[in-house]
């Protein structure tokens, strides 16, 4: 115990990564899928998806450049 | 000749999920089956081994001693402290050491004789025990920061400022809280119920090929798939390790994650 170890920082956790890009794809795709009901179209799912990856990999980026 | 063959051949049945319904051994609406008596057997032995290696303890350790020391150091040292950091992680040692030596000898039951069924390949025990992970790290986060601040510390990654925040906060939110323990459960479960299935696979179709079809030719197949056999238990040795391992060490994470300091 002599040896002092600070915690790792948050966003050391690999698995964060996909959680995020999981999490961007499932809420926008299913807003886009929901919108798509309403609407009547049929573009806002795939449009809901791509946006939800987007997300996800800038809030990936950010948050690492942060660490 | 060569359909004919085939239709030789279909006289196996190949392994499937069907092969993970084990019959009950007691019990008729709460059926009790081998898997649920291999977690009582790893909590006995777990708790078992500690307590022997630890109960005479002394200054100049045995061998029994010793082993045990440096079980339990190894996840103190190399899981809780490196990953927790030194100020908070001895009030989670006791938890990861247990998780951690519960889940390796439930994966290594996979491999011993007679048990030879890798409990968590059941995907219902995988989630529960991902359902125990998530309890204590969201506990231990509203413990620290209030349910409020937790929240906020949760959902709002490190960096991110302004308007976009609308749109992050959802995401970061189910990525911690839904997606997290979802993986934690699915990568134990797959990898336990793949790997079991790879084994069935090839010791059932090798013992098949080598006793069972009537083909000549098909009996050095068959010694080969058995060998391939062997080789995968090895392989699936390391898996098993790895499993309890990385188990242990996204508990710890996201433990670490529940009491960081908001930023």
């Amino acid at each position: 115990m002599a040896q002092h170890s600070a915690p790792l920082s948050r966003s050391a956790d690999p698995w964060a990564a996909f959680g995020r890009l999981v999490a961007g794809v499932a809420i926008y795709g299913a807003l886009g899928w929901v919108a798509d009901h309403w609407l009547d179209t049929s573009f806002l799912l795939p449009v809901g998806i791509v946006l939800g990856t987007a997300l996800g990999l800038w809030t990936t980026f950010t948050a690492l450049r942060q660490a | 000749m060569i359909s004919a063959d085939v239709s030789r051949a279909e006289g196996f049945t190949p392994p499937g999920p069907g092969d993970f319904d084990l019959q009950p051994l007691f019990g008729g609406t709460y059926a009790f089956a081998k898997p649920g008596l291999q977690l009582i057997l790893a909590a006995v032995l777990v708790l078992g081994f500690f307590v022997v290696t630890s109960r005479r303890a002394a200054m100049v350790p045995g061998k029994a001693q010793f082993a045990g020391e440096q079980a339990y150091g190894f996840v103190r040292n190399s899981i809780a402290r490196d990953i927790i950091g030194s100020k908070d992680f001895m009030r989670f040692v006791p938890y990861l050491v247990s998780l951690f030596f519960f889940l390796l000898l439930n994966n290594v039951f996979g491999l011993i004789p007679f048990l030879q069924f890798p409990s968590f390949a059941k995907a219902s025990f995988a989630y529960a025990l991902a359902a125990l992970t998530w309890v204590l790290y969201n506990g231990v986060g509203i413990w620290k920061h209030g349910l409020l601040g937790y929240l906020k510390l949760q959902s709002i990654p490190p960096g991110v400022h302004g308007p976009i925040l609308l749109l992050i906060v959802p995401l970061e939110f189910i990525s911690n809280l839904l997606v997290r323990p979802v993986t934690l459960a699915l990568r134990l479960f797959a990898n336990m119920f793949a790997g079991h299935l790879l084994l069935v696979l090839f010791t059932l179709g090798g013992e098949y090929l080598l006793l069972e079809a009537d083909q000549v030719l098909y009996k050095p197949v068959g010694v080969v798939a058995l060998l391939l056999a062997i080789a995968i238990s090895f392989l699936e040795l390391l898996v098993q390790f790895l499993q309890a391992y990385v188990f242990t060490l996204l508990t710890a994470m996201y433990v670490q994650g529940a009491l960081a300091e908001e930023h």
